[in-house]
């Protein structure tokens, strides 16, 4: 008659015990009996052998099946970047929303508002003061670096990298049409601005395969703010260099600078404000 | 940004092995990482976060597969597999003989009832038994038989 650890050394493995064992899947117990019989059974050390080699020969060939598929993870990174941007803001405005429907008594909205309204009033009289040259409407719409998405989406064309490396600039940029500016001005509810405060600016620009499209281009202001038109065009010629230079591909170039073009300087320049321009 | 990068491929290629295709796989990978971002925002467990992951894959890839209709046959391009994934270090002989080997796995999986290669598959990502009973929906008990049916038919293909 065979005590409990004599039988448990004595009684072979079964397969689901090997592959268990192998997973470390057995409860602690019953991995040190199974360690002990595996040191004293040849048949079922060999046998685990078999299964393990089966188990890497199986692990590498589900690799070897997909792997030569898998993309670059750069472009997905940066759409779902853009689409949890898009997600937080939408998030935000919901939360605002509910709390003015939903949280707010009425005298504890004016207790919130009153206040608001105030700071609000003094901002707006800060700008009008500190920017009597401008237009009330330009005013207003100086405080947007970034284009209104619904009406600037940005437009490509179908280009290949060699045509957009080898064309020299001033072969894709031509000068938009003033009665094309005059219609992007309208769009944006400024017919009236200035030439010197505006530049119609192409969206994703004409280097980097834009077209000259009114969902390509808005009016993006020269003077006062930190993010204007000159260091686009410094983010323009970063990412041309890096297109030509096989750093990043023309597609995800585009769409980061369509998504968010200042995110996008971010990014390529690795600074949270924009460099000094060399010129 | 961490975890995508992490399991960003791991969850493609789970995707692409239900016979998605890589354009549809692309898109139920952001999907998820977008519900994610929901999960954690509203202040749900991030215990277990692997599993979650395949599990909320698994669902909206069968979902698209239901969308689609149709699965995608991959069975055609099968056969230039020992042209087509082969390691550039040993001699000729030994590169065929590792091809034609991953060829007769991959063919005794694609025999596998359907359940059984998703728990294989699920384990080949690095799954614990624990997590593939929770993405399929599974005890514990029926995951462990279903990896021993599976390896078993495996090892007799594999010849040894």
């Amino acid at each position: 008659m065979l005590n409990k650890d004599s039988y448990l050394l004595t009684r072979h493995l079964s397969d689901a015990e090997i592959v268990r064992s192998a997973d470390g899947e057995l409860s602690p117990q019953r991995s040190a009996e199974a360690k002990a019989h595996l040191e004293a059974c040849w048949q079922c050390r060999a046998r685990m052998e078999e299964i393990q080699a089966t188990i890497t020969g199986f692990a590498r060939a589900h690799h070897a099946e997909f792997d030569a598929q898998l993309p670059p993870a750069a472009g997905p990174r940066a759409l779902l970047r853009a689409r949890l941007t898009e997600l937080g803001s939408e998030q935000r405005t919901e939360w605002w929303k509910g709390a003015f429907w939903v949280g707010f008594s009425l005298p504890r909205l004016a207790i919130v508002c009153v206040p608001l309204l105030a700071i609000a009033i003094g901002i707006l009289w800060f700008q009008y003061s500190s920017q009597r040259d401008l237009t009330s409407t330009s005013v207003l719409f100086d405080t947007e670096s970034a284009p209104n998405r619904s009406l600037t989406p940005g437009a490509t064309r179908q280009v290949t990298i060699s045509d957009v490396c080898s064309a020299p600039e001033e072969e894709v940029v031509g000068d938009v049409s003033i009665s094309l500016r005059q219609r992007v001005l309208q769009e944006y509810g400024i017919p009236n601005a200035r030439p010197e405060d505006y530049e119609i600016d192409y969206l994703i620009a004409p280097r980097l395969g834009g077209t000259e499209d009114i969902r390509n281009l808005w009016p993006e202001p020269y003077r006062t703010r930190m993010w204007n038109a000159r260091v686009k065009d410094a983010l323009e010629e970063r990412l041309h260099e890096m297109v030509c230079s096989g750093q990043l591909d023309l597609h995800t170039a585009q769409h980061d600078i369509a998504t968010d073009w200042i995110a996008a300087y971010k990014k390529y320049f690795h600074t949270n404000k924009p460099l000094p321009l060399s010129s | 940004m961490g975890l995508f990068d992490e399991f960003r491929c791991p969850l493609l290629r789970y995707s692409l092995s239900l016979g998605l295709s890589i354009y549809d796989g692309e898109e139920v990978v952001q999907e998820v990482f977008l519900a994610l971002f929901q999960h954690l925002h509203l202040g749900r467990s991030r215990k277990n976060l692997p599993g979650w992951l395949f599990r909320v894959t698994h669902n909206l890839v069968l979902k698209q597969r239901l969308a689609n209709q149709t699965l995608v046959q991959r069975t055609a391009g099968d056969a230039s597999l020992a042209e087509e994934h082969v390691d550039p270090t040993p001699s000729p002989e030994e590169q065929m003989s590792a091809a034609q080997r991953r060829y007769r796995l991959q063919s005794v999986v694609q025999a596998l009832p359907e359940n059984d290669q998703h728990c294989l598959r699920l384990r080949a990502e690095g799954l614990r038994y624990r997590e593939i009973a929770t993405v399929l929906g599974m005890s514990l008990g029926a995951v462990s038989i279903s990896l021993t049916r599976s390896l078993s038919r495996l090892v007799r293909a594999d010849g040894r």
